[in-house]
């Protein structure tokens, strides 16, 4: 049969988002991927250099709408290690409570999305019911839905409200029992399991080649996460490890990232459970905004030949923010701000696992790896 | 709970790879202390010259494991000094994992003892600069053949901060539109934004009195 071209996207139910797949097919087979961004590219690295540190913070929640959260975080360790700002450790697990239930909400989403991809749409309703008690929970802190703009250089905006502790205890308890019920939408049902078991493979070793990272690498049996390796906030007090997946030696298929994806929100439930356990000072205490074990003062000038970076864990795989100092205003604003985005370098390599199955795979195959168009494009 | 590695673990191996790269000709390295939060941790902080680059990088992928290509980061410095008009940034990981071994047709994922973990096997943040002379034309050598993850990092540097990337296969425009004028790289200090100043913003936070850069220009 003879070979042609056919462009899916940018507007694909495959996508999530805005972007196109250019995909060479001989028949139903595809051949040849490649992929195309930049539809939704806001230029925040610009932007941010005509901003001064603490507003930065506003278009890092922006990024990802499935995940604000972790990347405020993201950008606000990195700087924090620009500035030279030590954290008060009460605020470091208010953090890490933060990030973590950010977590679930992040893969909930996806997987309310990637349901409807493989054939299942009641598993949406029921993960959007979920998703909306993580929401509730991240509201109380954050004071909004979806852009929370929760950390401070040096510490947080606010403590954990009276009574937030007992709320969170309930629904991760009820969260937890949930999962399963998952677990059964999932692995009972034989559409979910012809579509993804086999399907899309790819190899241990060339992902960590290609720069991929997070859920996904975890979902081939490699061991590698930030939190775990090059370990920041309060991620090696905790009791914990990082789930890894039994995959086949032909690699991680779709049904290895999905299994990965739900065994780190057990995680990360439970340790949110601990944190707030192990919170010093107590849970149940409260101190009002700007107290000194919730934020630590920090300078709001970097001086020129200053520079930060941060590896963080992101809901996606690893983000990063890269800050040189000695902006505008004499240092009040950064000089240049790169923002390392884990689905950036992701998508390309994802392309690649399609080649040699069929177009009707797509779907299942791009939405296993999680893709977020709006941390890519920045 | 004692599940990371050690920081003198981590110290010994930063001291050994700077020890062993600044050997190599135009590489200076120094082992940096970071902090972030409550953990400090031992990194690499590599300075090179622009020619000896693809040696340093070959060095680093098969000598001492670098693995995984972070992040590469273009920055235009007009105002700097005469030896650093340009920089490239790489932030490499050391991963330490291995192929996980198999049996019966499973991967066995290798969980690994932080405490016991030494040579090559260390977790490491590495961070290599390139300084370039003031130049219309700045390119350094790509790195995409050794890490392919490097690949759409090269292609994002040069289409947004216009540093090239010599023997990078492909090179095309990724977050910009394709018919992008030739010579136009948005995060070079000479294009500024339209509004600029965050003054303006407070003064007229609805917008009625600011009027766009290219009025009453000409397509």
């Amino acid at each position: 049969m003879a070979e042609m071209w056919i462009s899916m996207g940018p507007q694909h139910p495959m996508t999530h988002g805005l972007w196109t797949l250019k995909i060479k097919v001989d028949g139903e087979t595809v051949i040849d991927t490649v992929p195309d961004l930049g539809y939704i590219h806001r230029g925040v690295e610009k932007i941010c250099e005509t901003r001064d540190f603490t507003q930065i913070t506003t278009y890092c929640d922006r990024l990802c709408y499935a995940s604000a959260n972790t990347w405020s975080h993201s950008y606000i360790y990195a700087a924090e290690d620009l500035l030279g700002v030590e954290v008060p450790e009460r605020a470091e697990y208010i953090r890490l409570i933060a990030v973590e239930l950010q977590r679930i909400a992040s893969h909930l989403m996806w997987m309310g999305a990637y349901g409807p991809d493989t054939g299942n749409l009641s598993v949406m309703v029921w993960c959007l019911r979920e998703r909306e008690m993580m929401m509730d929970l991240l509201q109380e802190l954050g004071g909004s839905r979806m852009h929370y703009n929760f950390p401070r250089i040096g510490g947080v905006k606010r403590d954990l409200p009276y009574g937030f502790v007992q709320r969170a205890r309930s629904k991760l308890h009820l969260f937890l029992q949930r999962i399963q019920e998952y677990e059964a939408l999932f692995d009972e049902s034989t559409v979910f399991l012809v579509r993804t078991q086999g399907v899309g493979y790819a190899k241990p070793e060339e992902m960590i080649n290609h720069g991929v990272s997070g859920p996904n690498l975890r979902a081939g049996g490699v061991n590698h996460d930030v939190r775990w390796a090059h370990p920041y906030s309060v991620y090696s007090e905790l009791d914990w490890e990082p789930p890894v997946e039994r995959s086949s030696i032909k690699g991680a298929d779709c049904y290895d990232r999905y299994r990965v994806r739900i065994e780190e929100m057990r995680v990360s439930a439970l340790m949110v459970l601990q944190a707030m356990e192990r919170i010093p000072g107590g849970s149940d205490t409260y101190h009002e905004p700007g107290d000194p074990k919730l934020l630590a003062k920090a300078p709001s000038r970097a001086p020129e030949g200053t520079s930060g970076y941060h590896h963080f864990e992101d809901s996606r795989g690893e983000s990063m923010f890269y800050l040189a100092g000695g902006g505008d205003g004499r240092g009040k604003s950064p000089y240049r701000v790169s923002i390392r985005s884990p689905m950036f370098i992701t998508i390309p390599y994802a392309s690649k696992c399609m080649i040699g199955y069929k177009v009707a795979d797509i779907p299942a195959i791009m939405g296993s790896f999680d893709p977020c168009i709006g941390e890519t494009d920045r | 709970m004692g599940r990371v590695v050690p920081t003198s673990t981590q110290k010994a191996s930063a001291e050994k790879l700077c020890k062993a790269v600044s050997k190599m000709k135009g590489v200076e390295a120094e082992p940096v202390e970071r902090t972030s939060g409550t953990s400090p941790r031992w990194t690499v902080s590599v300075v090179c010259e622009a020619d000896n680059w693809r040696a340093l990088a070959e060095k680093l992928r098969e000598t001492h494991s670098v693995d995984y290509c972070s992040m590469i980061t273009g920055i235009h410095w007009p105002e700097g000094p005469d030896e650093k008009k340009w920089e490239v940034v790489y932030h490499f990981l050391r991963t330490g994992v291995k192929n996980p071994p198999s049996s019966d047709g499973v991967l066995q994922p290798i969980i690994t003892d932080p405490n016991a973990v030494k040579g090559n096997d260390v977790p490491l943040e590495i961070e290599v600069s390139i300084r370039l002379p003031d130049t219309r034309t700045p390119s350094v050598a790509s790195i995409q053949d050794i890490w392919v993850g490097a690949d759409w990092n090269e292609k994002e540097t040069w289409d947004l901060v216009g540093i090239d990337f010599d023997g990078h296969a492909g090179m095309r425009r990724v977050l910009q539109p394709h018919e992008t004028p030739t010579g136009y790289h948005p995060l070079q200090r000479h294009h500024n934004l339209r509004y600029h100043g965050f003054e303006e913003m407070y003064d007229d936070a609805q917008g009625f009195g600011r009027k766009p850069d290219d009025i009453g220009k000409v397509k």
